[in-house]
């Protein structure tokens, strides 16, 4: 079966914005339920041979990003602050291609936890944030999970955590093999009467379902996989949503308004095509997966006569509860060579610190892996001690690199109503569109817990028998590819954006599913639970669709 | 020439004896094509003719990328050809990013100047002068632009102009290859496999 081709003044049964983590598995999803569906995705459509090892150019130049340029953005930490344009690195970071950021991630693929689905009952109230359970809970995503694990291909090592929720299935293929980094991870960890366990990783360690297993040629993070060994929407499913015969994806389709008629349905959306003409593509139905940044961007510059503060936004959250996700580092150094740069980030995690614990005095978990970080350019500039960033000491840990590791530590972020997506009152696009705002402030809690993990980080280096250790500043985020929380997920109209079916509670027929209908952070790997998410959702949608309801 | 053929044999050489036969041959065409994309662009030849840099400013950024990471007892930034990078760059990917660069750049002349005067450039005054100089103006945003430069000029890829006969790559211990099998480094070398652990922590 060959990919679908809708005719101009067609109508489809559904039109999905954006072709990324969710997108690609809502294609799929609701094409093998029957459905036509046509996905419009703003960037190009690359294949493998495309991606190049190319650090300069896909780190330094945002190859694989939007153009700041055309796509600017601004940035300010609070509302009393004017948004200044972004110069170099984009606020909201999502790779901009057919497949999205699936593309260029870094392939952690975390379940979350029980606990993170009801957090707030568990500890309480926590002033000054929207800190609130999920209307659903572990139980009922779980089957979601495991179809990610094996629908779109993980490596790991079932119950090799003892943190790890209740799964229905082993993983579909072993662990990648364990680097240096995770070895010495683990070697300390275990030390510190800890529980290091292999990471599960979106990447084929054995080859799956007619792809290549990994290369180990070490460009996983920030790159396109040249294998077609990460388990990408672009190698997985977006070519199963085409096989279909149900499915068309149109790239270099810039979706900037859903339209809705007189009795408040979603009619379908304007777009612009490569040359900038703008067509109206309708639709049955509207899922937007643009991520979470852009997706309550579209809903605010969707606003109308009757829905003036954005489509969908009675609640007055669209764009707001920005979730980012804290990220720190420890750099060290060892005796022996690890070769860092080899093969794929992360072999080895820790888990012991998950769950938020009342008694430390502030909110606030996570894990942390052992790796090197962004290839020799980025763990040269940013990775080593700030106190020999030039002259002979900064050759001497240049030369050091393949000695180098980094443990990386990842840990939650509070959902703040100020902390948000909106629409910048003075910048456009390229297209005369309004540029994307980001206000965003981290929680002194999400600091203070990044800080107390990075320590425990420093504390696995030593006890690994590091040669030297350094901690890397903790700062205040100004930036994150992880955009979640903007359109939350609740049963009450008045707290959330969409309901537990990522049905928008003000349009029928319009769906939000991607990093926006999060609740919570999470500890840090969200692709993950954005994939059982979008085939929860796809499911249900698919469901309704059939029952005539909608 | 069958640029094909070139690469592929060096790919063959390169991953002889590592791989497993029947590895290769499940995974072969996609390595194929990786390699042959892989090799297209790791290839730059040396380009020393400046399109940016006048002869004056291309000597101070040499001795700045310099004492970035200096020379020794192996090659650093000078051998690499930074400098080629800084300037290539400037009139390609960075082009927009140029004139900041050059308005930073003759303001740390003149800076230098006004405080060494008779001295000449930057890049005439001694090892030490050099040094006391730049670390009172490390904290600048020009000085952490030429920082940025100069290890993008000696890690990216050498068709950027920098890096040259993969200098950088050879000072971080990278090695250029698009595949790599177990183990990679010492400590996974002698690792004796995961031990699954015996009691449940959870409570």
């Amino acid at each position: 079966m060959t990919a679908r081709k809708f005719g101009p003044n067609e109508t489809v049964d559904f039109v999905v914005v954006g072709s990324g983590a969710a997108g690609g598995v809502m294609a799929r999803e609701l094409s093998r339920a029957g459905f036509e569906v046509l996905v419009l995705e703003q960037g190009p459509r690359f294949t493998a041979a495309d991606f190049r090892h190319d650090e300069l150019d896909y780190w330094y130049n945002n190859a694989l990003l939007n153009s700041l340029d055309t796509s600017p953005q601004t940035f300010r930490r609070t509302d009393k602050e004017k948004a200044q344009r972004v110069r170099d690195v984009p606020a909201a970071m999502y790779a901009r291609m057919v497949g999205g950021s699936s593309n260029h991630f870094t392939a952690n693929f975390w379940r979350l936890h029980e606990v993170d689905f009801k957090e707030r009952s568990l500890l309480g109230p926590i002033a000054g944030t929207s800190f609130s359970d999920w209307p659903i809970d572990y139980a009922e995503l779980e089957p979601y999970y495991t179809k990610v694990e094996w629908e779109v291909g993980v490596s790991g090592l079932a119950g090799a955590s003892p943190f790890d929720p209740p799964r229905s299935k082993p993983y579909p293929m072993p662990p990648l093999p364990v680097k240096s980094s995770g070895v010495l991870l683990e070697r300390g960890a275990r030390k510190l009467g800890l529980h290091p366990f292999p990471a599960p990783m979106a990447i084929a360690s054995v080859p799956y379902r007619g792809r290549p297993s990994c290369a180990h040629c070490g460009f996983c993070i920030g790159f396109g996989c040249e294998m077609r060994a990460k388990s990408s929407t672009l190698y997985t499913m977006i070519p199963e949503a085409e096989a279909a015969g149900r499915c068309e994806v149109r790239s270099e389709s810039y979706v900037v308004r859903i339209d809705v008629d007189d009795r408040n349905r979603a009619t379908g959306v304007a777009y612009f095509d490569r040359d900038k003409r703008e067509h109206f593509q309708k639709a049955r139905a509207v899922v937007v997966c643009a991520n979470g940044a852009e997706t309550p961007r579209l809903l605010l510059m969707s606003a109308s006569a009757k829905h003036p503060d954005g489509l969908a936004n009675s609640s007055g959250l669209v764009g707001r509860n920005l979730m980012f996700n804290t990220y720190s580092e420890v750099g060290a150094l060892f005796e022996h060579e690890l070769n860092e740069y080899k093969s794929v980030q992360v072999t080895r995690i820790v888990h012991d610190f998950y769950d938020a614990d009342p008694k430390r005095g502030f909110y606030g978990g996570g894990g942390f892996d052992g790796r090197l970080g962004p290839n020799p350019i980025g763990w040269s500039l940013f990775s080593t001690p700030p106190d020999r960033a030039w002259g002979a000491g900064f050759k001497a840990l240049l030369e050091a690199m393949p000695r180098a590791m980094v443990v990386a530590s990842h840990g939650t972020s509070l959902p703040l109503e100020a902390n948000r997506v909106d629409l910048d009152p003075g910048l456009k696009d390229a297209w005369g569109r309004p540029a994307m705002r980001v206000t965003y402030q981290d929680h002194p809690d999400d600091l203070a817990f990044s800080r107390f993990l990075q320590e425990r980080g420093a504390e696995v280096m030593e006890a690994a028998g590091a040669q030297q250790v350094w901690k890397l500043p903790v700062v205040e985020a100004t930036m994150s590819p992880h955009l979640l929380g903007t359109c939350r997920m609740g049963d009450d109209p008045r707290t959330s954006v969409v309901d537990r079916y990522h049905r928008t509670h003000d349009v029928r027929n319009l769906f939000l599913c991607d990093g926006s209908s999060m609740v919570t952070s999470g500890r840090g790997q969200p692709t993950m639970t954005i994939q059982a998410l979008a085939f929860r959702a796809g499911d249900h949608i698919a469901r309704f669709a059939k029952r005539g309801e909608i | 020439m069958n640029k094909n053929n070139t690469s592929r044999r060096d790919f063959l050489r390169a991953s002889g004896g590592t791989l497993g036969v029947a590895w290769l041959g499940t995974q072969w065409p996609q390595l194929a094509a990786a390699a042959e994309h892989a090799h297209e662009v790791a290839s730059g030849n040396a380009d020393h003719a400046f399109k940016v840099l006048a002869p004056s400013q291309a000597r101070d950024v040499e001795a700045i990328a310099a004492q970035i990471v200096p020379s020794g007892a192996t090659p650093g930034a000078r051998e690499a050809g930074v400098v080629y990078f800084v300037d290539h760059v400037s009139a390609g990917i960075f082009a927009q990013r140029a004139p900041e660069l050059l308005a930073g750049l003759a303001a740390f002349q003149e800076d230098f100047a006004r405080r060494h005067p008779g001295l000449g450039s930057f890049a005439d005054a001694s090892d030490a002068e050099q040094l006391a100089y730049l670390k009172t103006v490390d904290a600048t945003p020009f000085f952490n632009t030429m920082r940025f430069l100069t290890v993008a000029g000696l890690l990216a890829l050498p068709s950027y102009g920098g890096n040259e006969n993969k200098i950088g790559w050879k000072i971080v211990g990278f090695v250029d290859r698009h595949v790599w099998t177990p183990p990679f480094g010492w400590y996974d070398e002698r690792y004796a496999g995961f031990e699954p652990y015996a009691k449940e922590p959870r409570s």
